[in-house]
C-alpha cells in the first residue's frame, strides 16, 4: 500500500493528517465500526471492515479514493443521524 | 411511548395489584419480549410492571429505565411522567444514586433522603419533586449495553428488603430477556443495513460504469467525478449516482433483487 519515491514527503504529510483527522471524526461521532463500514461499502467502498479499522486506527494507509469515500460515508451518516 | 400510567406525575396511592408469583413474572416477560416490537417499548413495559408490582395503597413507586447509549445517560422508559422527569434530572447532574448503580453495577438503595450525605445537588431537587428514598438495580447485560431501573418513593424507607431482593431477582430475569430483545433488534438492524447497502451500490456502481465509458477514463476518476458532484450540490452519492443513471436511460428505479 506504500508507495515510495515518487510522492513527495509533503503529499504524504498531507495523507497522514488527513488520516488522522478522519480517525478523529470517527472517534468523536461514536458510530459503530459496523453501521460504518456497511454504508462505505454501500457507496462503493472497496476495503473489508478490518482495514478499515486499522485505518481508523492509523494502523494503515490505503488510496486516496478509499479515504474519500470513508468520509462522505461519515458525513452522509451524520446527516442521517441529525434528521 | 405505551402505557402511561393515569395517575402520571402524582405521588399519591394507587390501588395494590393482584401479587404475582415469580414464575408468572418470568412468563410476563417472555410475553414481553415477544409483544415489544423494540427495546424501547420492552423497557417501558418493564417500568410498568416494576412500578404496579411494588406500589401500595400508602407507597407509590415511581419506575424508570436510564441506558447508556452512545457513552451518554439517556432516560429511555418510565411508567410514568414523574418518574421520567426524575430520571432526566439525575442525567443532567450527571450524577445519583442510578448513574452510580450503573457505573458500579451493583444495587443502591437510599432509604432516606433527608439523611443521604451523597450526590448532594441532585437529591436536594429530587427531595423538592417529593421523593423521599430511591432504589436503584442495574440489569446485567453483558456488555450489550448498560442499563439501570431507577425506582422512587415518596416515603422515606420506602423499600423493605423484601422489596429489594424482588427487584433484583425482577432486574435479572428481565435482563435475560432484554439480552435476547438487544440481540434481535442488533441483527434485523444489520440485516436492514446491509439490504440498503446492497441497493445503493448497484446504483452507485452503475453510474460508476456510466462515467467512465463517457470519459474514458478510470474507475478512481469516475469516482472522483461522483464524489465531487455529490460534495458541491450537497447531494447524497446515491441521489446523484440515480441521477446520472436518468439522465442516460430515463430509468428512475434500479432494484437490486435478493432472496430474504
Amino acid at each position: 500500500m506504500y508507495t515510495d519515491g515518487g510522492e513527495g514527503s509533503e503529499q504524504r504529510d498531507r495523507a497522514a493528517e488527513e488520516r488522522r483527522g478522519t480517525a478523529e471524526r470517527f472517534r468523536k461521532t461514536d458510530l459503530p465500526l459496523a453501521k460504518l463500514w456497511t454504508y462505505y461499502y454501500g457507496i462503493g467502498g472497496g476495503i473489508d471492515e478490518v482495514s478499515l479499522d486499522a485505518y481508523l486506527h492509523e494502523a494503515l494507509d490505503i488510496p486516496a479514493a478509499q479515504v474519500a469515500l470513508i468520509a462522505m460515508a461519515m458525513t452522509e451518516l451524520m446527516e442521517g443521524e441529525a434528521s | 411511548m405505551t402505557a402511561q400510567d393515569s395517575s402520571a406525575g402524582s405521588f399519591e396511592a394507587a390501588p395494590r395489584e393482584v401479587p404475582q408469583s415469580v414464575s408468572n413474572i418470568e412468563l410476563r416477560l417472555q410475553e414481553m419480549v415477544l409483544d415489544s416490537r423494540d427495546v424501547v417499548g420492552f423497557l417501558t413495559d418493564l417500568a410498568v410492571v416494576a412500578s404496579s408490582r411494588l406500589s401500595s395503597p400508602d407507597n407509590r413507586i415511581h419506575s424508570g429505565v436510564t441506558v447508556i447509549r452512545r457513552k451518554r445517560a439517556e432516560a429511555v422508559a418510565s411508567s410514568d411522567a414523574a418518574a421520567h422527569a426524575l430520571d432526566e434530572l439525575q442525567n443532567s447532574f450527571g450524577d445519583g444514586p442510578c448513574l452510580t448503580a450503573l457505573r458500579a453495577g451493583t444495587t443502591v438503595l437510599v432509604s432516606d433522603l433527608a439523611v443521604e450525605r451523597r450526590w448532594g445537588a441532585y437529591l436536594k431537587v429530587a427531595s423538592e419533586h417529593g421523593v423521599s428514598s430511591i432504589l436503584a438495580v442495574p440489569l446485567d447485560l453483558a456488555g450489550e449495553a448498560e442499563a439501570v431501573l431507577n425506582l422512587y418513593s415518596g416515603r422515606s424507607n420506602g423499600f423493605s428488603e423484601d422489596d429489594v431482593s424482588t427487584v433484583e431477582a425482577f432486574a435479572s430475569q428481565a435482563a435475560s430477556s432484554l439480552r435476547l430483545v438487544l440481540r434481535i433488534t442488533q441483527l434485523s438492524e444489520a440485516r436492514n443495513d446491509l439490504a440498503s447497502a446492497m441497493q445503493s451500490r448497484t446504483v452507485i456502481d452503475m453510474a460508476v460504469g456510466a462515467i467512465m465509458a463517457e470519459n474514458r477514463c478510470s474507475r478512481d476518476t469516475a469516482f472522483q467525478i461522483l464524489t465531487k458532484a455529490s460534495n458541491t450540490r450537497n447531494i447524497k452519492l446515491r441521489d446523484v449516482a440515480a441521477s446520472v443513471i436518468r439522465s442516460i436511460s430515463g430509468e428512475q428505479q434500479i432494484v437490486t433483487y435478493f432472496d430474504e
